[in-house]
C-alpha cells in the first residue's frame, strides 16, 4: 500500500516536470527563429508572417491586483484594436506576478526563456527593480507601463517606460498649484508603506521645497488605513493652504471625504494614485475640487484619447484610470516601434524604441528620451462637476 | 534544461529553508509567526553590514552576510524567547506576531532601509548555493531527528508535562528551538536578499510568515524530509497552473487554496505521511547498559520521601493536610482511600508537579516546593499519570527512549559529526528502552503509536517509560484502572518483581486486593488526611478504614471481624466498574498471602 502511494508522488512529480518541460518547449525557439519576425514594408503596411510572442507581468492578485487589472484591460483593448488592423500578429501572454517578487523574477526568467520580443511591465516599481535586471542580462527589452520610481531604467540599456516618473509630473503639479492658489503653507500627508506612494512623497516634498512652500507637517499613515479623522483634525490645526497628499485611490476616497466632513475646505492636491475615476463615482460632492497632478488627461480632446475612451467604455462599460491608459498606450507604441522598421526581433525593437519620437498617442505626443525614459505633457487637473477638468 | 529551471528550485530552496524555521519550532510543539521578524532583521541588517561583492568577491560576501543574518536572528529570537517562552499555543503566536509586526513598522520607518521603496542587494545567490544551504539545514534536523535533544522536543509537543515528568528541561529546550528557528530564518533572509535584489519591509509581511507556515505545516512537522516537500509543492504550483494553461486571475490562488485544502483534509500528517517510518529495535544483546549513565540508588532502609506536616490547599478546600510519612527505599508504600480524598494530589507534590502549601518534604535529597519538576525527576523520580500521559504520535519505542533520557547522554552535535560514540550511546539507550519494553511485556509493539496501543498496553507503556530513567522512586498512580483482571494480574506481577529488584514503589490503586497483595505498607487517605498506616493486614483488620472507604451506606455488609476487604468481599465503592471488582483480581485475596510478601532485595540493583 505504501508503496503504491510512494509510486504515486513519484509519478505526479514527473507528470509535473513533463507539463512544464512541454510547455516551454513548445514555445521556445523563438529567439532563434528571430529571421521570421521581420517581413516587408514599413509603418502600416508591414507585414511579418510570424506570430510576434509578448510577454506581460502584471500584478493580478495580490495587493496590486486593482491596478494589475486595469492595465490588463487596457492590454487587451489594444491587442483587440491590432489584430483587426492586421499586417502584424501578437501572441499577447499575461501573466500574474501575484504582488509576489518570487513569481515577478520566475516569469521573466521564464518568458526570456520562452523566445519573446518584449516584456511589458511589471505592475510595481519595486518589481521592476527585481525582474527587469533578468530581461537586462538576457537581453529582452522591457517596457514598464506603470513604473513611476526614479531610476528604474538605469537597470540598463533594454529597459523602457511610458510612464512618467513622480518627478515629471508632481513639480508640474505644485508649481500649477501654486500659481493659481498662492500656496504658502502646506500639510504633507502620505502613505508610508508603499514603494509607489512614499516615492511620490518625496517628489513633492522636493517641489515645494523648490517653489518655497512651507511644510507646516508631515503626516504618515498606512496604504490599509480607512479613517483619517485623527490626522486630518491634526492638519487642520496648522490651518494650511491646502493639503498634500501622497496615497493609493483606496486611502484617497475616504481622506478627501472625511476632510470635506470636518469642513477644512481648502484644496486637497494628490499624485497619480488619486488619476482614477472612483475618486468622483465614490467620493461624490467632496471630491469637488481636488486637484489632481498626473501623466494622463483624462479630458483631452486629442483624437487617440477620445476613441479609447469609447472604445474602453464600450468593451468594459466603465471609465478606464491612467493604468489603462498607460498599458494601451504601451502596446501602441510597441505596435508601431515594430513598424518602423518592419522587424520584431529583440535587438530591432530595442533600437526602435529608442529612436520612438512624437508619436500621437492617449497619452499626448509621446518620444523616448536619452534615459529611455518617457516624455510627454503632463497635466495637473481638477475635478469640476464630477469630472476632471485641466486646471487653468 | 537545469538552467531552465534554475528560478524555480532557488525558490524551492529558499522557501524550504524559510518553513524549517517554522519546522524548528512545530517539532517542539510551538507555534511561532515571528520567523518574518527575524528574517528582515537578518536580511536588512546583512544588506547593511556585510562587505560589497565587488570588494572581496561573491561567495565570501555572502558567507558574512550569513553569519551577520544568522547572529542577528538568533540573537533576536533569544531577547523576543526569554520573556515569551512561557506562552502556550496561539498566546505564543499573537505575542510573536506582534514582534514580526514592531519589527516591520521599524525597519519601514528606518532611514537606512529605504523604507518603503527597499533596500538594493547585489544578486549572489545562485540555485547551487542555495540548495547547499538547504542541504545544511535538511542535514542539520535530519540529524537532530534520532538524536536525545530531537526526541526530547519532540516529547515536549506531545505532552509537556510528562517530558517533564521525564526530566526534560522544558523550558532550556524550547528556547533552544526557538534560536534555532531565529538563526534559520535569519539564513532565509539573507538568501532571499541576495537573490531577489531588492528587499523591502513589505516582503517580511504578516502573508509571509502564514506562507512559511503553511508550508511547513503542508510538508510535515514531524519528519525533517517536510518542509522539503512542502516548499516544492507550493513553488510547483503556479509552475503547474501556467503549464496547464490555466488562466491568470484569480482562479488560481483560489484553484491552489482548493488543493491545499484538500491535500491538509486528507494528509493531516502533511506530506511526508507518504514516507514510511523505520523502526530500529535492537537486537538483544548481553551488555547490559554497561554505556548508560548509572545512576546511584540509595542503599535499603534509607529515607527516600520524608513528608513533615505536608499540606494543599486549593481556594479554602484542603486536598491534603498535615500529612507525615516516611519511605524508605525498598518499600511498597500502596496508597488508598475513596474518591477525592487526596492521592493523587499528594503523590503530585511529592513528584514536584503541585507545590505544597504547608510542611515540608524532602525527595531523594531534593526539597519539594520550589524545585522544578525535572530536576525532581533527575533526583531519581519517576512516575506514570492517573489518565495516560503518553507522547500518542510517537512509537511505544521512542516513548521508552523518552524515558531513558535522564540516563542516556546528549549526542545531536556528535551525531552530526557521525562520531561513533555517539551511535554507541543510541544503541545503549535502544537497548535500555527495549528492555524496559519487554519486561512489561510490550516488545512485539515496539514500533506501534503509543495512541494504536489498546488501553491495557497504553498502561504498561507508561510503566515502562517510567523505569526506562532508572528511577530510584517509581510512583504508579492507579495502574491497574480500567484494566480486566488478567492484565491487573500481570500488572501485579510485574510490580512485585520490580520489588524484588529493589525498587522503592509508591503507588495509588483503588483494587484493593492488588494493593493488599502487592506491598509491604499500605497507607489510607481520607478528606486529605492519613487515617491509617501499616502492614497489609493490619490494614484489612482496621474497622476505621472500612468504615472510611465503604461509608456508612452499606453498613450491612461491613463485618470487620470477617476481614471482608481482605477478603475481597468488600466491593469497592469508588472503583466503579466491573472490571475492578473483576473476581481474580480483587477477591480471594488472604491478608496472610499480601503479609508473606518476599523482603525487598537489599543488594544493589544494577542499571535495570
Amino acid at each position: 500500500m505504501r508503496h503504491t502511494k510512494l509510486h504515486t508522488v513519484a509519478a505526479a512529480t514527473a507528470a509535473v516536470f513533463v507539463l512544464a518541460s512541454c510547455s516551454s518547449g513548445g514555445e521556445s525557439g523563438g529567439s532563434s527563429a528571430s529571421g521570421e519576425l521581420s517581413g516587408e514594408g514599413t509603418g502600416d503596411s508591414c507585414t511579418i508572417d510570424a506570430e510576434v510572442p509578448l510577454g506581460a507581468v502584471l500584478s493580478l492578485t495580490g495587493a496590486a491586483a486593482s491596478y494589475g487589472e486595469s492595465q490588463q484591460r487596457g492590454l487587451e483593448l489594444a491587442a483587440k484594436e491590432l489584430a483587426e488592423k492586421g499586417g502584424v500578429t501578437y501572441d499577447l501572454t499575461i501573466e500574474d506576478d501575484q504582488t509576489d517578487p518570487r513569481q515577478g523574477i520566475t516569469l521573466f526568467e521564464q518568458f526570456v526563456n520562452d523566445g519573446v520580443s518584449l516584456i511589458i511591465g511589471p505592475t510595481l516599481s519595486n518589481a521592476a527593480v527585481q525582474s527587469d535586471p533578468i530581461a537586462q542580462e538576457g537581453g529582452v527589452p522591457v517596457l514598464g507601463i506603470s513604473n513611476t520610481a526614479a531610476g528604474i531604467t538605469d537597470i540598463g540599456d533594454y529597459i523602457f517606460r511610458d510612464s512618467l516618473t513622480e518627478q515629471a509630473v508632481i513639480p508640474q503639479t505644485i508649481a500649477k498649484a501654486t500659481e493659481e492658489f498662492g500656496l504658502e503653507k502646506v500639510v504633507v500627508m502620505y502613505s508610508n508603506d508603499d514603494a509607489f506612494t512614499e516615492s511620490g512623497y518625496e517628489a513633492f516634498e522636493a517641489a515645494l521645497q523648490d517653489e518655497g512652500v512651507e511644510i507646516a507637517d508631515t503626516l504618515t499613515f498606512s496604504k490599509a488605513d480607512t479613517d483619517f479623522r485623527a490626522l486630518l483634525t491634526e492638519a487642520q490645526g496648522q490651518e494650511p493652504d491646502a493639503l498634500v497628499v501622497s496615497g493609493l485611490i483606496e486611502a484617497a476616497i475616504p481622506l478627501v471625504t472625511q476632510a470635506r466632513e470636518l469642513g477644512i475646505d481648502v484644496p486637497i492636491i494628490g499624485g497619480n494614485g488619486f488619476n482614477n475615476p472612483r475618486l468622483m463615482a465614490d467620493g461624490g460632492e467632496a471630491a469637488e475640487g481636488v486637484v489632481v497632478g498626473a501623466a494622463w488627461n483624462s479630458a483631452s480632446d486629442n483624437p487617440e484619447n477620445q476613441a479609447f475612451l469609447e472604445a474602453y467604455e464600450a468593451e468594459y462599460d466603465a471609465a478606464p484610470d491612467q493604468f489603462a491608459a498607460q498599458a494601451y498606450t504601451g502596446l501602441m507604441l510597441i505596435d508601431e516601434a515594430i513598424r518602423s522598421e518592419c522587424a520584431a526581433d529583440r535587438e530591432s525593437l530595442k533600437t526602435a524604441l529608442g529612436e520612438l519620437e512624437d508619436v500621437p498617442t492617449v497619452l499626448g505626443e509621446f518620444s523616448i528620451d536619452e534615459n529611455r525614459d518617457a516624455e510627454h505633457p503632463a497635466v495637473v487637473q481638477v475635478v469640476e462637476g464630477g469630472k476632471f477638468a485641466v486646471l487653468e | 534544461m537545469l538552467a531552465q529551471y534554475a528560478t524555480t528550485l532557488t525558490f524551492i530552496a529558499l522557501g524550504a529553508i524559510f518553513a524549517y524555521s517554522f519546522y524548528a519550532v512545530l517539532i517542539a510543539g510551538q507555534l511561532s509567526l515571528g520567523q518574518a521578524g527575524f528574517a528582515s532583521l537578518a536580511a536588512f541588517s546583512a544588506a547593511a553590514l556585510a562587505p560589497s561583492a565587488a570588494d572581496v568577491g561573491d561567495v565570501p560576501a555572502l558567507l558574512t552576510a550569513i553569519v551577520i543574518g544568522m547572529g542577528v536572528g538568533a540573537a533576536a529570537s533569544i531577547v523576543l524567547g526569554l520573556p515569551t517562552m512561557h506562552l502556550r499555543g496561539v498566546f505564543l503566536a499573537i505575542a510573536t506576531l506582534g514582534f514580526a509586526e514592531a519589527v516591520r513598522v521599524v525597519l519601514l520607518n528606518a532611514e537606512w532601509t529605504g523604507g518603503a521603496q527597499g533596500l538594493g542587494v547585489p544578486r549572489v545567490l545562485t540555485v547551487g548555493m542555495a540548495w547547499t544551504a538547504l542541504a545544511v539545514v535538511a542535514y542539520w534536523f535530519w540529524r537532530m531527528g534520532g538524536s536525545r535533544y530531537g526526541r526530547a522536543l519532540e516529547a515536549i509537543r506531545e505532552d509537556e508535562l510528562a517530558a517533564r515528568a521525564m526530566g526534560i528541561d522544558v523550558g532550556r529546550h524550547r528556547l533552544a528551538a526557538f534560536v534555532t528557528s531565529g538563526a534559520v530564518a535569519g539564513l532565509y533572509g539573507v538568501l532571499f536578499a541576495y537573490y531577489v535584489r531588492l528587499i523591502a519591509p513589505s516582503d517580511f509581511d504578516f502573508a509571509a510568515a502564514v506562507d512559511g507556515l503553511v508550508t511547513a505545516v503542508l510538508g510535515g512537522s514531524t519528519m525533517f524530509a517536510g518542509p522539503i516537500l512542502g516548499s516544492g509543492f507550493q513553488t510547483m504550483i503556479p509552475e503547474l497552473q501556467r503549464a496547464v494553461g490555466i488562466e491568470a486571475g484569480w482562479i488560481r490562488p483560489f484553484l491552489a487554496s482548493l488543493l491545499l485544502l484538500v491535500v491538509i483534509l486528507f494528509l493531516p500528517g502533511g506530506l511526508t505521511s507518504f514516507i514510511p517510518r523505520r523502526v530500529r529495535m535492537p537486537a538483544a544483546t548481553d551488555d547490559q547498559g554497561k554505556d548508560l549513565a548509572g545512576r546511584r540508588h540509595p542503599a535499603a532502609g534509607d529515607a527516600v520521601v520524608t513528608l513533615a506536616a505536608l499540606g494543599k490547599e486549593y481556594g479554602g478546600v484542603h486536598a491534603v493536610r498535615g500529612v507525615d510519612l516516611e519511605v524508605r527505599a525498598g518499600e511498597v508504600v500502596g496508597l488508598i482511600g475513596p474518591n477525592g480524598a487526596g492521592k493523587t494530589t499528594l503523590v503530585n507534590m511529592i513528584s514536584g508537579l503541585v507545590p505544597p502549601s504547608s510542611g515540608t518534604a524532602t525527595v531523594l535529597g531534593t526539597a519539594i516546593g520550589r524545585t522544578p519538576v525535572h530536576r525532581i525527576a533527575a533526583a531519581g523520580v519517576s512516575r506514570t499519570f492517573q489518565h495516560s500521559k503518553l507522547f500518542d504520535r510517537l512509537s511505544a519505542l521512542d516513548n521508552v527512549l523518552v524515558g531513558a533520557h535522564l540516563v542516556s547522554r546528549p549526542t545531536f552535535l556528535r551525531r552530526l559529526l557521525w562520531l561513533p560514540s555517539a551511535r554507541r550511546d543510541e544503541r545503549a539507550a535502544l537497548q535500555q528502552a527495549a528492555r524496559c519494553l519487554e519486561r512489561v511485556g510490550l516488545a512485539d509493539v515496539a514500533g506501534t503509536r503509543a495512541s494504536a496501543l489498546s488501553y491495557g498496553d497504553q498502561r504498561r507503556l507508561e510503566i515502562a517509560r517510567a523505569l526506562a530513567s532508572d528511577p530510584s522512586l517509581l510512583i504508579l498512580d492507579e495502574p491497574a484502572a480500567g484494566m480486566n483482571h488478567v492484565e491487573a494480574e500481570r500488572l501485579s506481577q510485574l510490580i512485585t518483581s520490580l520489588a524484588r529488584d529493589g525498587l522503592t514503589i509508591l503507588f495509588i490503586e483503588h483494587n484493593v486486593g492488588m494493593v493488599l497483595r502487592t506491598c509491604t505498607r499500605v497507607v489510607v487517605l481520607n478528606f486529605g488526611e492519613v487515617i491509617a498506616s501499616g502492614t497489609p493486614e493490619q490494614i484489612a483488620a482496621d474497622p476505621v478504614v472500612i468504615e472510611a472507604y465503604l461509608g456508612a451506606a452499606e453498613p450491612a455488609d461491613v463485618d470487620p471481624a470477617a476481614g471482608s476487604i481482605a477478603e475481597g468481599t468488600a466491593v469497592d465503592p469508588t472503583a466503579g466498574g466491573p472490571d475492578a471488582a473483576a473476581p481474580d483480581a480483587v477477591l480471594n485475596v488472604r491478608p496472610a498471602a499480601a503479609g508473606t510478601l518476599e523482603p525487598p532485595d537489599t543488594t544493589p540493583r544494577d542499571a535495570t
